[in-house]
């Protein structure tokens, strides 16, 4: 018997295919979004343990990095160096490996007849962050030997197709020099291919990275054998170290030797040093908290989708039962057990979610993961190596999609139970009303008004599950909409100047010359890694000519001030800016006297305000304030001019870096272009899920007024009147529902925000009004559409059969 | 004066493997201030004429004039504007809006058609005894008042024509009687022409016309007093 009542269920669903089609489809998304980021999240994760390991297939990534903020050191310097870290070794646990010195350069590249900003590493064959050729298309050749050969990084080399033996010229700051090029690899520096202190990957002919020998980049730099400015500290296996995502402290111990190493090294004379692990090293850190961050979206994004399409399924049984009811009623009378009709109710859901589900894991597995993985391979650069996605992702996410669809329909199926025959024979459970609250606050209205408000909310436990579940829909949409603007914010290049000139310490007087000869304006730019007392995470320090606000257009480099005043220069205390998101991980604020490390030395200065808009931890100084602490006057040049500024031959011999305005836009473009699409895929996503969603509600409750509809239609109600009935009546859940959409959004994005931001990455959500707009404005439009499918659905009403059930 | 001239009218529907004759040719006209009962079995066609009176369904074949018009049945939307500007209807289970007082009912439909009239939807309370009701809700009267209310709500839009598929059906022969009463005085004062189907034989004491009906055709058709 209860077989024949499944059959008889399965039929009825089968007429409504649409309704059964979105159900089927909201499954099937959440099982695929669930397991094309748990492929993605899987694999990433374990490139990223297995590409950096000690071993020889890994890079081999140092534990501690050294580095001189402010030049090179010789041979003898560099290895006395190693031999006191060796000395000063202060763990028994951590042990010491390897000590090895690099040097790394900026400086130019030339291709096609255009040039470039590189960085230049300088690695004969070593033991400690080793270039590195995967077992993959991706790369080829071998280890720069002599001092004419170089190593071109992959991503320099597919932009601008360069192959094996051919030659580039590079600048380091001393003229131009022509290398053969004999492999293709890359390096941890670059993984992910971006300028250094930027977060948007580097569009191919704008940014170069190529690893020669020791000697051929000493010979390119003009320095002696053996310079270096660059100490790499290797730990015998991989040791904990402080993950800057997180409160907790999860590598005390190498911070232990880390400061120590601060102290010994600090204390030398004419050292300066700038000491940190892997979670001060950008690309490694980025790569690192892109990992992360998949980890944590996925479960969320797959649960949201999931939870979704759970409250659809329970809203489409809901009315299911309705149209059904006098079925169940004639079976119920007939005498069949409760227990086998729950049955049926029970089983439907789960072989909606069971075929759901196989599509979603056959997209998810062979389509989603992959073009994820695809989308990562485009952004970040790097080829995905490995192919060691768990099948487990895919019992996970099918597990967690029939347990919700299970629960989703039991109150449904307990509901169809429990139906009394009586009354729906006398059509009593067509009938609801609304809250006599409701009807007395309605009572002045006009009766069409009050009936479209009590109507309205007849359901409240309906109507809130749809605003839970429009809200969850648009958060998708409107998270990626707030997330974009903010990017676009946050990632847009400084207009107030269209190159930044990098050069040798105290190398701005060519610079300078080169601006006026060429009627160009400049500004000096002093840039300085620095870090909290007792605390390794780096700040980026600006020393600005002038320090302005943005919209005043004084300076080329203007701030964002938030909070605060600006800074006044020669201070007692020296006074700076700092960026919100120090304020927010440091809890320092204006008025407070903290002290920074410059390098070895302690400064202490006053926070007079704060800025936002940066990504990274940023503090602000006058220059000419920073300059007479860390003993350099400029790192590089601004150059503005009201007209195309050409960055010619002499200029570039200048220097050792050129970043242009119009290139970091290229970037900017670039990414946003690439990721639009998998943006407005998800954008797409939520509004169809959200349209979905407002659909079924809206429909049910229509159906669920055939009785009082068709009554007003037998009674002569014009299809217009009730039209506009209806209209007000969307329009109210629309708005609500619009309303709601709005908070969950913002709320969403900031949850997100929040467990994304960690001190290398930083921002924040400030939704404009137009996004705002936009969100309210879609569910309200949405619901709005949906007006003329319920009018349709009036006119088309069978008024004969109607009057035969109520008659009935 | 004629109010209703049926010609040949003819309702058949198409079954899959026969053609069912609900209407088989039926002639009939009805002048002004008449109260019809239409009286048969189970599936001989009153309430297929009942719609096809109402426009509500459309005749197969025949002619169906209306005060001298020919009704529309082609058209929804003109159809529905025909019963809006003509008929009233009373149900069997009165299907009164539960969220709407006793007086709203009667408002909704007004407001619907463009006539709001609360003075008169008042009236039409009292004229059915329910002015003390007016601001109660249709589950807090009884059966009988809640059919009542539907009379009123029936004729707040002044009809030329009532009509009722087994208005009685629902109530005990002590209310039906009170409802009929309150319906004939309703169409008296109104001067409203009413036709009702039902099977009970009890009610042709409030009709001026008694018309049969069998295997969709009119078997007898007697005036009564």
């Amino acid at each position: 018997m209860s077989m024949l009542l499944t059959k008889r269920l399965m039929r009825s669903l089968w007429r409504t295919k649409l309704r059964l089609f979105a159900v089927v489809m909201m499954v099937t998304i959440g099982v695929f979004a669930g397991i094309s980021f748990g492929m993605y999240a899987n694999v990433i994760t374990d490139m990223y343990d297995e590409t950096y390991l000690d071993d020889e297939d890994g890079v081999n990534l140092p534990d501690i990095w050294i580095k001189n903020p402010v030049g090179n050191w010789n041979q003898t310097t560099s290895d006395s160096l190693c031999k006191l870290i060796e000395e000063e070794w202060s763990s028994n646990t951590l042990k010491l490996e390897n000590c090895e010195s690099r040097l790394i350069l900026s400086g130019l590249m030339y291709h096609a007849n255009e040039s470039m900003s590189a960085i230049w590493h300088g690695i004969d064959e070593g033991n400690i962050d080793r270039v590195w050729f995967p077992k993959h298309d991706c790369c080829s050749g071998r280890l720069a030997e002599s001092a004419d050969e170089i190593v071109i990084d992959y991503h320099v080399a597919k932009g601008l197709e360069i192959q094996l033996n051919d030659t580039v010229s590079l600048i380091a700051g001393h003229g131009k020099v022509d290398y053969n090029v004999v492999g293709i690899g890359l390096h941890s520096n670059h993984f992910y291919f971006a300028e250094p202190g930027s977060i948007i990957p580097a569009e191919a002919g704008t940014f170069a990275t190529g690893y020669l020998s020791a000697e051929g980049l000493e010979k390119l730099a003009n320095v002696s054998s053996g310079t270096s400015n660059t100490i790499l500290v290797d730990i015998k296996g991989t040791p904990s170290y402080n993950l800057l995502s997180t409160d907790k402290n999860e590598g005390p111990e190498l911070e232990s030797i880390i400061q120590n190493l601060t102290l010994s090294l600090g204390n030398l004379e004419d050292i300066s040093v700038i000491i940190h692990d892997r979670s001060g090293q950008e690309s490694v850190e980025f790569l690192r908290a892109d990992v992360e961050g998949a980890k944590k979206t996925y479960p969320y994004v797959t649960g949201m989708i999931v939870v979704i399409a759970g409250v659809t399924i329970f809203l489409s049984l809901q009315r299911l039962i309705q149209s059904q009811a006098k079925e169940i009623a004639v079976l119920r009378t007939l005498g069949i057990p409760r227990a086998s009709i729950m049955q049926g109710y029970i089983i439907a859901p789960l072989v909606i979610g069971g075929f759901g589900s196989l599509i979603g894991v056959l997209l998810g597995w062979y389509v989603g993961g992959p073009g994820m993985l695809g989308f990562y391979e485009e952004i970040i650069g790097l080829p995905i190596l490995l192919d060691t996605a768990s099948s487990s992702i895919i019992f996970e996410n099918v597990i967690i999609a029939m347990i919700i669809v299970f629960f989703s329909g039991i109150r449904p199926a307990w509901q169809a139970s429990r139906l009394q025959p009586l009354e729906v024979f006398r059509g009593k459970n067509e009938i609801r009303i609304s809250s006599r609250s409701i009807q007395k606050l309605t009572a002045k209205l006009p009766a069409t008004l009050g009936l479209t408000i009590r109507s309205s909310i007849r359901k409240p436990i309906r109507l809130a599950f749809t605003f839970f579940a429009l809200g969850l829909s648009m958060v998708l949409f409107g998270t990626m909409l707030m997330m974009m603007g903010s990017m676009e914010d946050i990632f847009s290049p400084n207009d107030g100047y269209d190159a930044q000139i990098f050069i040798p310490p105290d190398g701005e007087e060519e610079i300078i010359n080169w601006a006026n000869t060429n009627n160009v304006e400049y500004e000096l730019l002093l840039q300085y890694p620095g870090t909290p007392q007792g605390d390794n995470r780096q700040f980026l320090i600006y020393g600005l000519d002038k320090i302005e606000t943005k919209e005043s257009q004084l300076s080329m480099m203007g701030i964002d001030l938030k909070d605060g005043e600006l800074p006044i220069i020669s201070s007692e205390v020296f006074q700076v800016l700092i960026d919100e998101g120090t304020v927010e991980f440091l809890d320092w604020n204006i008025g407070d006297q903290e002290t920074i490390m410059l390098g070895s030395t302690q400064l202490k200065v006053e926070i007079s305000g704060i800025t936002k808009g940066e990504m990274q931890r940023t503090i602000y100084f006058h220059r000419a304030d920073l300059s007479q602490i860390v003993g350099i006057n400029t790192t590089s040049v601004l150059l503005s001019s009201s007209e195309d500024i050409t960055i010619d031959s002499e200029l570039e011999e200048l220097s050792i870096g050129i970043t242009t305005t119009e290139d970091l836009r290229k970037s900017m473009d670039t990414i946003m272009e690439q990721q639009q699409g998998i943006l407005y895929s998800m954008n797409a996503l939520g509004l169809l899920m959200a349209f979905a969603v407002l659909f079924n509600t809206l429909v049910m409750n229509i159906a669920e007024r055939d009785f009082e509809l068709s009554t007003l239609r037998v009674l002569g109600a014009p299809i217009n009147k009730l039209g506009v009935m209806l209209l007000g009546e969307h329009l109210f859940i629309g708005f609500i529902g619009g309303i709601i959409a709005c908070f969950a959004s913002l709320f969403m994005a900031n949850l997100m925000i929040e467990s994304f931001v960690q001190w290398a990455f930083y921002f924040t959500i400030e939704p404009t009004f137009s996004q705002i707009i936009t969100i309210g404005g879609i569910v309200v439009g949405m619901a709005i559409a949906l007006t003329p499918l319920g009018m349709w659905r009036i006119y088309k009403m069978n008024l004969i059969e109607k009057i035969k059930d109520i008659s009935q | 004066m004629t109010l209703i001239e049926l010609k040949n009218l003819k309702r058949h529907y198409e079954m899959s493997s026969e053609t069912v004759k609900a209407l088989d040719g039926i002639d009939l006209k009805i002048e002004e201030g008449e109260r019809v009962i239409l009286l048969g079995p189970s599936g001989s066609g009153k309430t297929t004429l009942l719609n096809c009176i109402s426009a509500l369904d459309i005749p197969t074949d025949g002619s169906y004039i209306f005060g001298g018009k020919t009704v529309p049945r082609d058209k929804s939307e003109q159809m529905t504007t025909f019963r809006r500007e003509n008929i009233g209807y009373v149900f069997q289970f009165f299907n009164l809006l539960q969220d709407l007082t006793v007086l709203e009912n009667i408002l909704l439909i007004q407001e619907l058609s463009g006539e709001k009239d609360q003075d008169r939807a008042i009236n039409l309370l009292k004229l059915v005894g329910l002015e003390d009701e007016i601001d109660r809700f249709p589950a807090e009267i009884s059966g009988g008042q809640q059919q009542r209310v539907a009379i009123a709500r029936s004729i707040a839009k002044k009809p030329k024509l009532l009509l009722g598929d087994e208005l009685t059906g629902n109530l005990d022969s002590e209310t039906s009687t009170k409802v009929m009463n309150t319906l004939v005085s309703a169409c008296e004062s109104e001067k409203i022409t009413a036709i009702f189907v039902t099977h009970d034989e009890s009610l042709i004491q409030f009709a001026t016309r008694v018309i049969r009906i069998d295997s969709g055709k009119i078997i007898s058709d007697e005036k009564v007093s």
